[in-house]
């Protein structure tokens, strides 16, 4: 445990090194800047008041929650999308940077069991994001609440959404990076899981369209396999908007494939050659 | 850690690299069996390539082997437990940049299960030991390759280390650097540290080190006590007033002559020539100032031995 622990604090200090975690703190701030100044919170006028948010009127509460259901729903939109890009870019190369020939035997000749190595880097690195997730979504969640006087909980399973996707493909990334020790690949595969999900979460669609049987299980095989980034997400937007969520599926089946690559990475990682 | 009359024992430890498609092989190491009694420093020689750092690997367990064994103090190498008594200096280590020297040896030392308070106080020294008392606070970017060799070389002795692997110890250090690395390597044999060092600089190795293995592709060819393989068998005796018959009549028997300020340095091939010799000089009236056993260095035993595997 004390191995992890000093293991998760080197990745902190070579994110804040290489600028990863302060390149997306000072993202975040900015949004939250740019999102206090489009709110033009100058005066509140009580929780009862007309609020005016982006320019429209709103003196009905039911309205007003509406609409900051809305915005929390773009925020969490941004922050699944461009953000998750934005971490899994900036996540790649700290796999194989402690790879690199010269410092990799040195970490080996240490008394420590590879995989704590791994998921030392691993556990770190979801942390590094982490953080920098929730200061956003409680920056937001703060000032609209401090706006609006509406303080919906259910914007704060953003965090949790979000950074167990990342998660996901973090698993890829550490795979990717063990394999091959290349930032570039490890981003290139990771995105290409986020773009194709959506196309692959058109099950039902495709399956009326598609005419053999045979395409039929390669498109099902293909979407059970694979993470489900779009369909956690519409599930984070559905909390977002209060509605019932009944298909939990998305998430174990995510989850199930995150320990699948992960526990790949471990049993590559502890066999290869130094 | 389990008493074992040994640091390091080998058996027929092979290492056979493989192309992607296991067309080609490399036997980087081949059934190399060797044995280094506990507080002894060893030398491990060989030519580039000669398997020598991927042998060092497989100690550390950071290579697997294509078969064969490898004990420290008696425990398989690859088990952690094993590596808990040892301090190891890579050959073109990598040091995040982005540490400064006494962060350095705290993470790594901890790495190695040292305790906080232990740390504490074994940075301070060390960084003194090693010569960089005053850039413990700087970082490792700023470090010239001397020095993070120094640097190296403390946080391989973070631990208190029973065995210490060194590969290319004093690689980039400037001659001052490399006699006070020396002074520090003698004083932890001196204290029964086992040192085993990797490296091209025979000179060093000579120094330092009671005995030596010679490897070349993948074997230990020459294996033997430095002051054993570095003692010749010849002697080498300086006179004055020979007379040139005489010098004619050595040079039939194939006695080397160096000529030495004038006057002749004869080289004998052994003892029962050097008393002949020595009998005819004194029969012509001759004076002896000298008379030695000659030596070679390791240098030339590597060479020598070397060239008699080509």
């Amino acid at each position: 445990m004390r191995v992890t622990a000093a293991l998760i604090a080197d990745t902190f200090r070579e994110a804040f090194a290489r600028k990863i975690f302060w390149g997306l703190f000072g993202l975040s701030t900015a949004l939250i800047l740019f999102f206090l100044f489009l709110m033009k919170i100058d005066i509140v006028e009580g929780a009862a008041a007309t609020v005016s948010l982006f320019g429209r009127e709103s003196p009905r509460q039911w309205e007003l929650n509406r609409l900051v259901r809305q915005v929390q729903s773009g925020i969490a939109t941004f922050l699944y999308t461009w953000g998750m890009f934005l971490a899994v870019f900036a996540s790649s190369g700290l796999i194989p940077s402690v790879l690199e020939a010269g410092r990799i035997e040195l970490l080996l000749s240490k008394p420590v069991r590879r995989v704590h190595i791994l998921l030392g880097r691993y556990i770190g690195n979801v942390l590094v994001v982490g953080l920098n997730i929730s200061y956003l979504v409680f920056g937001v969640w703060s000032i609209l609440g401090w706006k609006t006087g509406l303080w919906p909980k259910a914007f704060l399973l953003t965090i949790v959404f979000t950074l167990f996707i990342f998660s996901v493909l973090l698993a890829v990334v550490v795979l990717v990076g063990v394999l091959f020790e290349s930032p570039a690949l490890a981003t290139m595969i990771t995105v290409a899981l986020m773009i194709i999900s959506p196309v692959l979460a058109q099950k039902n669609t495709m399956e009326r369209l598609l005419s053999s049987e045979w395409s039929r299980d390669i498109w099902r095989g293909l979407y059970w396999t694979l993470p489900k980034v779009y369909d956690v997400g519409r599930m984070t937007l559905d909390y977002v908007f209060d509605r019932t969520v009944e298909n939990y599926s998305p998430l174990w089946s995510s989850a199930a494939f995150a320990a699948v690559v992960l526990a790949a990475a471990v049993i590559i990682f502890s066999r290869r050659d130094f | 850690m389990p008493s074992s009359e040994f640091a390091i024992e080998t058996q027929g430890l092979t290492k056979v690299f493989r192309s992607r498609l296991r067309r080609r092989e490399v036997r980087a190491v081949d059934g190399i069996s060797l044995a280094v009694e506990r507080g002894l420093s060893f030398g491990f020689l060989g030519p580039n390539g000669a398997g020598k750092t991927t042998f060092v690997k497989m100690l550390l367990s950071a290579s697997r082997p294509t078969a064969g064994s490898a004990l420290l103090f008696g425990l398989p190498a690859q088990s952690p437990r094993a590596r808990r008594s040892i301090g190891y200096l890579p050959e073109n280590h990598r040091f995040p940049t982005y540490f400064t020297g006494a962060g350095m040896l705290d993470f790594y030392a901890e790495l190695a299960g040292v305790d906080r308070t232990t740390r504490k106080r074994r940075i301070p020294e060390l960084l003194e030991r090693v010569g960089l008392a005053a850039w413990g606070d700087v970082r490792t970017g700023k470090y010239s390759k001397g020095m993070l060799q120094r640097l190296g070389l403390a946080q391989a002795l973070m631990n208190n280390p029973e065995l210490l692997l060194l590969d290319e110890p004093s690689d980039g250090v400037d001659p001052m650097g490399r006699i006070h690395i020396r002074e520090i390597l003698r004083e932890l044999e001196a204290s029964g540290v086992t040192i085993f060092i990797n490296s091209h600089l025979l000179s060093e190795v000579e120094a330092l080190c009671r005995e030596v293995a010679i490897v070349h592709r993948g074997r230990v060819v020459l294996r033997g006590a430095v002051k054993d393989l570095t003692a010749g068998k010849g002697y080498r005796l300086v006179a004055t007033g020979v007379p040139e018959a005489l010098m004619e009549e050595f040079r039939r028997q194939s006695v080397g002559i160096e000529m030495n300020g004038g006057r002749p340095a004869l080289l004998f091939p052994g003892r029962e020539a050097a008393n002949r010799g020595i009998d005819a000089l004194r029969a012509a009236g001759c004076e002896i100032e000298s008379l030695a056993p000659t030596s070679c260095t390791l240098e030339e035993v590597f060479v020598r031995t070397l060239s008699s595997q080509s």
